[in-house]
């Protein structure tokens, strides 16, 4: 060996740089979780920290220094035993976890009781276009996974999909956003008709907008005292306070109906904008404020400095001289003159080999609360017949493993979806074996080699 | 009563008076609150706890207090009881009070505009699920201290009669027949036996307000037997609330620590002798408090903050009883009765922040197995390193004072806290790792970046850069002293600051808020000590080179 190979591998394996590596590593694991906190999301804080490159340096770093330090002891004696152990075991749980990184899956899978689900939701998402000539075949002709987190576009520098002679380009992008939208006149014979009302007494005031697609019959909102119903032809009564707003299509005029509990009708006729009728309920007095014959719900994204439940991430684009907003998992559609054109934003998809059947869905609470004590789904898996998922007791199956995550419950509490994490880790084993010389190296190295406790001489202690 | 109830009494209840406080004879009713059953006593505490802000009102027990408002409710309408301290929440509220005043009639905010359209705020913001700043946190505060105290006014959350037909028992205001009148009969009681002792401040118990509850528990487990409380539970439950077993451990912890300082200026055997009586009683009135909570929730003792902030300084304790027997070195003791009678003054001192309520648990954390690997463990190793931290402070402490003198202290105070710091290095991993199997096991995620096991890492890897450190000789005696002092923040970060600073992630169910201001002064205090006590020496040792 020459002399600067020998000095090369006198500092990998240096205490210098363990030392270098270790502060490191703890102050950007620290950033980490402040960026977190901050964006309230787990995925953020991983995508621009956890995985950064700054990141896989000082891994790399730091596997680099454990071969150094066992190279620059070789030959092993048997006092090495817990030094060796605990330091191989840390490069073995890297190399695990780096397995995982590149070969695991990661995702979730949400159904309905009586629902059967094939696929596995995961964290990357893609952006594909599907064009289609005739409205019967389709082809993809764009399709490619976006990390627009990293890397967000702009006006100066957009995302830019080539379509034919077209461009389709994106703007802007929002990790969090807040989805807004707005009901605008349309001038489209073929979009269907909005209503803006007014519900108010003296303690009540409540406006909504109602908006039917020409495809759906009718389209509702629950006030709570009362149902407001707008439909193409005049539904029959359930037995509640209703007002029914009908408009045929095509139409220009809207007439109503207004029904008690008792099924009985109180009053029907034609209304105009700013009409009033004294719905007879508790004095409220309904109103139309605003009626469109044709209307559109135009969407809009406004950014969000954090995650919450309501935000989602959206990117603004530009095709053909129009602006387009595209909020992530759903679909918007180009028309052209020859063809349509179908942008997709969202979550990757993966199909499993067998499907799963959520067969029934439970959640128990504690004592006197609606407090959930445990939640289980009993699931249908092909071949294995009924199986129960619970927390702490997943199902494995084909190599992967199905976890209960959480649940959602409908408008009237009740639980209806369950969501399992599903989950395929090739780096499991690894791992694992990792973890246990780690722990095992530093017992034996902590307490069975030079300690007073055992009457033999303190190390580590130099003047 | 069975035996063990039997001893227990006549060990542990400084009777003096054999007739019974009005208190005491309605404590061991058994209600069903917050999704478990508990001894009427520690609702009625939690109560006063949340709605007042004291455990007692006027030096009155809040058995007795809690009784009165579903009696005559009309008349603590009227009586300022509801702690209210936000600034700005009273300034929202436009409610000109003293700022030495802390409570306001619950009249007075129930006719207030303002609070209706400040709770729709904070339901609005919740609906968008956001974090809440503290302002929303105290309106946070006044909704449940309203909702509870409306709920107990109406005597809707007095549920104390099993229902055969449903989970949840009925309320006073649902007792029919015979039911109802034996409730009655118990309220009569109660009114009687204040009538009967008029304008003592400490009213007894009538025989007929005993026989009444005694007749309304037995006719309330004729209900549904089956569903009824396990009344020995119910009274050791009670027991814990009346004894104040750790109260008592760091009175015995702190005359054990004092015996202890006073032994180092003179060296006598009878006062090592008292000194570890002292400290042995402390740690076992420390574990018989844990063993009774662990009895009566189920579980083992380390589901919240509050539970612990108990745990770790008695495994501080024990390590210290165990490297002694091996160091023979005076400041191990010393340093871990500090942590305990600190951390168990803490939980006297701080009961909004550290909750001392026994509460169901989340889902996916009831699982003692995993509690007990994982958790525990964290928390041994979180033990060990709040060891080593007072064993610093002392250190420092000897530094200070005359390096020379102290030099054979200061040499076995450093391999206790070098021995300590190896301990807690091995419990951090071996619990952060059995974390991450609970996780992969739970939720197919080995390790997920979680801020909690992310501190954990973090800490890990400052301790273990401190003793790579001391491998090579970088860090010696003083170093290691200071070392033990500052790293420990970030096992405060790990411990506290994730859950109460941080407050993102999967450890939610740990979250609570509170204390912010006191947990940073301490760990800057500390910093600034370390600082100080550096710059002395470094000035010294420049001194004499010269």
């Amino acid at each position: 060996m020459t002399k600067w190979t020998d000095r090369l591998l006198k500092f990998l394996a240096s205490l210098k740089l363990a030392v270098f590596v270790l502060i490191s590593l703890a102050v950007i694991s620290a950033v980490g979780t402040v960026v977190e906190a901050r964006y309230n999301d787990a995925f953020v804080a991983q995508k621009l920290v956890y995985h950064s490159g700054y990141m896989y340096f000082i891994m790399g770093l730091l596997c680099i220094n454990l071969i150094a330090v066992m190279v620059d002891r070789w030959p092993w004696r048997q006092r090495h035993t817990g030094f060796v152990l605990a330091h191989v075991g840390i490069v073995i749980l890297l190399i695990g976890s780096w397995v995982t990184q590149r070969y695991g899956i990661d995702g979730s899978m949400a159904f309905q009781i009586g629902e059967s689900v094939r696929h596995v939701t995961v964290p990357e998402r893609d952006l594909t276009v599907i064009a289609s000539l005739d409205g019967s075949t389709f082809n993809t002709i764009f399709e490619s996974e976006t990390d627009f987190l990293r890397d967000p576009p702009d006006a100066k520098n957009p995302f830019i999909v080539q379509l034919g002679a077209d461009q389709l380009k994106i703007v802007e992008y929002h990790h969090f956003a807040y989805r807004e939208s707005q009901i605008i006149k349309s001038a489209l014979e073929s979009d269907g008709p909005a209503v803006r009302f007014q519900l108010a007494n003296p303690n009540v005031n409540l406006s909504e907008w109602l908006r039917r697609d020409l495809t759906k019959a009718e389209s509702q909102v629950d006030l709570g005292p009362a149902r407001i119903v707008l439909a193409r032809q005049m539904p029959s009564p359930t037995g509640r306070n209703e007002i029914f707003l009908v408009v045929p299509d095509k139409s220009r005029k809207l007439r109503y109906a207004i029904y008690n509990k008792d099924k009985t009708l109180r009053a029907k006729g034609e209304l105009k904008e700013s009409d009033t009728i004294e719905t007879g309920w508790m004095g409220l007095k309904f109103r139309i404020l605003r009626f469109l014959p044709n209307a559109r719900e135009e969407v809009r994204f406004i950014p969000a400095p954090r995650s919450t439940p309501a935000t989602t991430s959206a990117f603004r684009f530009e095709f053909r001289g129009k602006e387009y907003w595209l909020g992530l998992n759903s679909v918007t559609r180009l028309y052209l003159e020859d063809r349509v054109y179908f942008i997709s934003y969202g979550n990757r998809r993966l199909e499993l080999s067998f499907p799963l059947t959520l067969k029934q869905f439970r959640v128990g609470t504690y004592q006197g609360t609606a407090r959930a004590a445990s939640y289980e789904s009993e699931v249908e898996v092909p071949g294995r017949g009924q199986v129960l998922i619970s927390m702490n007791e997943p199902l494995k199956h084909e190599g992967f493993t199905f976890y209960q995550s959480s649940f959602e419950r409908n408008e009237k509490g009740e639980p209806v979806i369950s969501i399992l994490s599903v989950n395929h880790d090739p780096g499991r084993g690894l791992k694992y074996l990792g973890s246990f010389m780690i722990v095992l190296g530093s017992i034996i190295l902590f307490y069975f080699r030079g300690t007073t406790i055992f009457g033999i001489r303190v190390r580590g202690v130099k003047k | 009563m069975n035996l063990r109830r039997f001893a227990l009494v006549l060990l542990f209840f400084p009777i003096f008076s054999w007739a019974m406080s009005l208190s005491q004879a309605l404590d061991e009713i058994p209600i069903q609150n917050a999704g478990r059953i508990k001894p009427f006593s520690t609702f009625a505490q939690e109560s006063l706890q949340l709605i007042y802000g004291k455990s007692k009102y006027n030096g009155k027990d809040a058995t007795e207090i809690v009784f009165t408002w579903i009696l005559i409710p009309d008349q603590w309408m009227n009586t300022p009881i509801i702690e209210l301290r936000h600034a700005g929440l009273k300034e929202a509220l436009k409610i000109e009070m003293p700022a030495s005043e802390r409570h306001i009639t619950a009249q007075a905010l129930f006719a207030n505009e303002r609070v209706p359209l400040i709770l729709q705020e904070l339901n609005t913001l919740r609906g968008r699920q956001e974090k809440l700043n503290p302002y929303y946190q105290a309106v946070q505060r006044l909704e449940s201290q309203l909702g509870l105290f409306q709920a107990i006014r109406s005597g809707e959350a007095i549920r104390l009669v099993p229902d055969p037909e449903s989970d949840t028992w009925k309320s006073v205001p649902e007792l029919e027949g015979e039911m109802r009148e034996a409730f009655t009969a118990v309220a009569r009681g109660f009114v009687d036996s204040i009538v009967k002792s008029s304008g003592s401040n400490n009213p007894q118990a009538s025989p007929e307000l005993e026989t009444a509850v005694r007749e309304f528990m037995d006719k309330a487990k004729a209900q549904a037997p089956e569903k009824y409380a396990d009344m020995e539970k119910i009274s050791l439950e009670h027991h814990l609330n009346r004894f104040h077993p750790f109260m008592w451990a760091w009175i015995a912890y702190l005359a054990g620590l004092i015996v202890l300082v006073a032994n180092q200026m003179s060296a006598q055997t009878w006062s090592r002798f008292t000194a570890f009586a002292f400290l042995y009683l402390g740690f076992a009135l420390h574990l018989y408090g844990m063993l009774i909570r662990s009895y009566i929730a189920g579980r083992p003792p380390v589901t919240n903050m509050y539970e612990t902030v108990v745990w770790v300084p008695w495994a501080s304790v024990l390590f210290g009883f165990i490297l002694e027997r091996f160091k023979k070195d005076k400041l191990l003791l010393m340093a871990a009765s500090s942590v305990a009678v600190l951390c168990l003054i803490l939980t006297d001192l701080a009961p909004t922040v550290l909750d001392k309520s026994i509460h169901p648990l989340e889902p996916v954390l009831r699982s003692n197995f995993w509690l007990l690997t994982h958790v525990l463990i964290i928390n041994l190793g979180y033990a060990a390193f709040f060891l080593a931290f007072a064993l610093g402070d002392v250190l420092l402490f000897l530094f200070l004072k005359d390096e020379k003198r102290f030099a054979q202290t200061i040499q076995t105070g450093a391999h206790s806290i070098y021995r300590s710091l190896q301990i807690g290095v091995v419990l951090l991993a071996a619990g952060t790792i059995l974390g991450g199997v609970w996780a992969d096991y739970s939720w197919g995620r080995f390790w997920g970046w979680d801020p909690k096991e992310t501190w954990a890492l973090i800490s890990l890897l400052g301790y273990l850069a401190l003793l790579h450190g001391r491998l090579v000789g970088w860090v010696k005696n003083f170093e290691l002293a200071a070392g033990a002092v500052v790293t420990f923040s970030l096992i405060i970060m790990a411990w506290y600051g994730v859950n109460f600073v941080l407050g993102a992630g999967l450890h939610s169910y740990g979250f609570g808020a509170g204390g912010v201001e006191y947990v940073s002064g301490f760990v800057v205090v500390h910093i600034l000590y370390v600082a100080y006590v550096s710059t002395v020496r470094y000035q010294r040792l420049k001194n004499q080179t010269r």
